[in-house]
């Protein structure tokens, strides 16, 4: 069975753009506009990986992780984050948060999907 | 590889850790804290034994072994550090450097080496008594000995990891890199390492135990194989073992690097043997324990990388050897200066200027009749003659650079030619004056073309002629009597009497009958417009060129001479003066005005009336040698009555030798060469003017035409040279 993705964005396009290139690659996506959607589309179903942007309205990046690692079912699904090289601050926030894999933005469809890969194949 | 030059390597940094060693042992009593200077020891005796076993080197490894399990013990404190014990390790060291000392001298393992090391090895057994002298190294949980490390298959990866315990709570899971390294390759082994695992209550089902050691055969290089590892490498110990192919390619790479200034690391990181990532994180390992140790370093970073990061010391070898190499020849280059070359002939003029006031001062000097003022001039005038003998050197370049430029052309002509030509140069460091190698490139090239070009035959006639298949063409140089003697020799087909003979007489330089000597039939080719050359090819043969080489030469002040045998091949060889600018002479008197002999040449100088042969045929007798002569004052017309006693200097140009009839023996003096007016260029037998100390002038004789003159005379009534002006 194939397996699920979240992206968590505010972006559209970027998450239609993500949606795509896994989708080709074999997984199954879902989308998420910021943190508290996420966590509210998260109830009831069972997601392998989430790309979460950091700055996002409602419920930022950082506190997503730290809540999604409160539900019994999501506390080690990998997450792995969008960053902008410039954000070192949020980075370190983030790293105390547990966050481990990051992909910087700008990037390529194929860096994504290489990094999803180490983490889960599809 | 070249393994020597590791070996090189192993034992400079031997010796710098034996060197820390040594330091550390003679400190390390009566100090607090002896943690750092054990640390040190063990470090050292560790690390050799590490590499030594690389070499082969069974005797240092099996001796440091058991040291190293001694000091292991020192340092787990199951042992304390006596002073006895002290003793016995800095014997231990002290037959430590000198097992590298032999090895240094080629003989690794002399057999009284072998009984000193066996009788320290039976003193150090005492001290792992209850412990088993095998076991003397422990094994951590995480071993960081890169002896533990298995051997990785050839052609294939080892991939060790360790994960961190927070690996799962960050939701990673080790599998899926597992998983992924499958994608890059096939795993072709793998064993799960779960040492680490505790039992009971102190298990802890969020926390990450687990590791393993995985071969992986994958065309990926170590970079994509660390990405993998990308998300969890901050909390865990990966290590990437590359395959023993790759070792080769990871030294060849490092070897074919530039030359530039490089630190180890970045060697290693330029070389692809370790990323950006390893090394950041090595340097940082080091920083911490310099600073957990105290020390002003922590290990070394190539015994870091070797040891924790499993590069392959080969190749960290080849590295150290790279960077050395660099600072060697920097180092080298440090030793020379370059100087603007008009600087250079600022002070050979104003040292020039030197020996002429030089001179003067002595000449006053002696009026004086002062003993103390002559002294000191004399002492002036030796500091000026080793300062003109410096100056002058300074101008002195090696004449190998110019020889090698003739290897690449010789490759290049004779591939054109279809002839296989082997070049030899002997006496690359003949030293010339640099403006003279300036001017002989090209005269050398041409001659180095005619001989490729016709003197070496086409292949069939050298197989005719029973001659080996390649041409052999050598440049040689040597001193010989003051001068500078350059050959040009080749195997090849010799100048043709014949052809030149009619070429000749078709030009009109010599009458039809006429029988000329070998010599002067060579000497033909230097006419202008000379060429027998059937064909014209694009090298040589529009006969321009063996005159030019004749000009260039003469305005050298040298000369050039042919040697030839048809058929076996030609000699041409090209004399020089050392320098241009001042020599040692030899003055001598004829009448009133002076003349200079450049001192090289002088061989010996006596009376004229014992040694007289024949006056009529100017004939001396030297000890049964018949030479010829020339008396000065016939050569330059002086019609004045000559002295009741003559005297001759006997000189010698090449081979030959002649006579020089003067008035008087002047003695030496330094002569600062100046070059003569135009009005004076075409009077043979003189070669230049100098001033002497009293301020009047004096001809430097030209020897080489002198003695030619002499030679011709013998046979022929003496030519006239024109008359000179009247001097002083």
């Amino acid at each position: 069975m194939a397996k699920t993705i979240m992206i968590i964005d505010d972006s559209a396009s970027l998450r239609q753009v993500v949606a795509i290139t896994l989708h080709e690659a074999g997984y199954e996506v879902q989308e998420a506009i910021d943190g508290r959607d996420a966590i509210a589309k998260l109830q009831g179903q069972k997601v392998h990986l989430m790309i979460c942007d950091v700055n996002m309205p409602n419920m930022d990046g950082i506190t997503f992780l730290k809540t999604v690692r409160t539900l019994p079912n999501y506390k080690f699904t990998p997450i792995i984050m969008l960053t902008t090289e410039a954000g070192e601050e949020k980075k370190k926030e983030g790293q105390a948060a547990g966050a481990r894999a990051w992909v910087v933005k700008p990037f390529k469809p194929d860096q994504l999907l290489v990094a999803v890969s180490k983490l889960v194949l599809p | 590889m070249d393994l020597d030059k590791a070996k090189q390597t192993f034992i400079i940094e031997a010796q710098e850790l034996l060197g820390a060693m040594e330091e550390a042992l003679l400190t390390v009593e009566g100090q607090a804290d002896q943690a750092e200077a054990v640390n040190a020891m063990f470090r050292a005796v560790h690390t050799i034994k590490g590499s030594a076993g690389l070499f082969g080197l069974d005797g240092i490894v099996h001796f440091s072994h058991t040291v190293e399990s001694v000091m292991d013990r020192v340092r787990s404190h199951q042992l304390s550090l006596s002073s006895a014990l002290v003793s016995l390790v800095l014997e231990c060291h002290d037959h430590l450097s000198q097992m590298i000392a032999d090895l240094q001298g080629g003989d690794p393992e002399p057999p009284a080496s072998r009984e000193v090391g066996q009788g320290l090895v039976n003193r150090l057994l005492p001290f792992l008594e209850g412990k088993g002298v095998e076991a003397g190294s422990a094994a951590p949980v995480v071993s960081r000995q890169t002896s533990k490390v298995p051997e990785s298959e050839q052609g294939s990866w080892h991939i060790s990891a360790r994960f961190g315990a927070d690996v799962l709570r960050n939701g990673m899971d080790p599998l899926s890199f597992i998983r992924f390294l499958g994608t890059l390759g096939t795993i072709i082994h793998m064993a799960p390492f779960v040492d680490g695992l505790p039992g009971g209550e102190a298990f802890d089902p969020e926390t990450c135990y687990y590791g393993f050691e995985l071969d992986l055969e994958t065309d990926a290089d170590r970079q994509t194989i660390e990405d993998v590892f990308e998300f969890v490498r901050e909390d865990s110990r990966i290590r990437i073992i590359p395959p023993h192919s790759k070792v080769e390619e990871y030294i060849q790479l490092i070897r074919d690097l530039p030359e530039e200034e490089r630190l180890l690391g970045e060697t290693l990181v330029a070389g692809g043997s370790i990323t950006a990532k390893d090394l950041e994180e090595c340097l940082q390992r080091q920083k911490q324990e310099s600073y957990e140790g105290g020390s002003v370093q922590g290990r070394l970073l190539g015994t870091i990388l070797i040891e924790d990061q499993a590069v392959p010391p080969p190749v960290v070898a080849a590295a150290l050897d790279k960077q050395k190499k660099f600072q060697e020849r920097q180092a080298h280059e440090l030793k020379v200066v370059k100087v603007q070359a008009d600087k250079l002939d600022k002070l050979v003029d104003l040292v020039g200027e030197l020996v002429i006031a030089g001179a003067t001062a002595k000449v006053l000097a002696g009026q004086t009749r002062d003993d103390r003022m002559m002294e000191s001039t004399a002492i002036i005038n030796n500091l000026v003659e080793a300062i003109r003998d410096t100056a002058l050197g300074l101008r002195m370049v090696q004449i190998g650079e110019t020889f090698n430029r003739f290897r690449r052309i010789v490759r290049d002509v004779s591939k054109e030619l279809g002839k296989s030509i082997d070049l030899e140069i002997h006496g690359a460091e003949t030293e010339l004056d640099k403006s003279i190698v300036e001017k002989l490139s090209d005269p050398l090239m041409h001659i180095v073309r005619n001989s490729i070009d016709h003197g070496i035959e086409p292949l069939e006639i050298r197989k005719a002629r029973g001659k080996p298949d390649a041409g052999t063409l050598s440049l040689n140089a040597s001193h010989e009597s003051g001068s500078i003697l350059i050959e040009v020799s080749d195997d090849g087909g010799g100048l043709n009497r014949s052809k030149i003979l009619a070429k000749a007489m078709e030009r009109g330089l010599i009458s039809a009958g006429s029988a000329p000597s070998d010599q002067e039939v060579c000497n033909l080719i230097f006419e202008p417009g000379f060429s027998t050359a059937d064909s014209v090819s694009n090298l040589s043969g529009r006969g321009v060129g063996m005159d030019v080489v004749r000009r260039n030469i003469d305005e050298l002040r040298g000369n050039i001479e042919i040697e030839t045998e048809e058929g076996l091949g030609t000699n041409i060889r090209i004399r020089l003066p050392l320098t241009l600018a001042i020599i040692d002479g030899f003055r001598v008197g004829v009448n009133h005005a002076s003349y200079v002999v450049p001192l090289d040449m002088v061989i010996e100088c006596l009376d004229l009336g014992p040694f007289l042969e024949s006056e009529e045929n100017h004939l001396i007798n030297l000890r049964g040698e018949v030479l010829p002569f020339l008396r000065l004052r016939e050569v330059f017309r002086i019609n004045e009555e000559p002295p009741q006693r003559e005297r001759v200097v006997v000189v010698q140009y090449g081979e030959t030798r002649a006579g020089l009839v003067v008035d008087k023996l002047l003695g030496e003096f330094q002569a600062v060469i100046k070059p003569l007016g135009g009005l004076f260029r075409q009077i043979r037998g003189i070669g230049g003017s100098t001033i002497l100390g009293s301020g009047e002038v004096a001809l430097i004789l030209d020897v080489p035409q002198l003695v030619q003159l002499a030679t011709e005379q013998k046979h022929a009534p003496l030519k006239r040279l024109p008359a000179l002006p009247v001097i002083g």
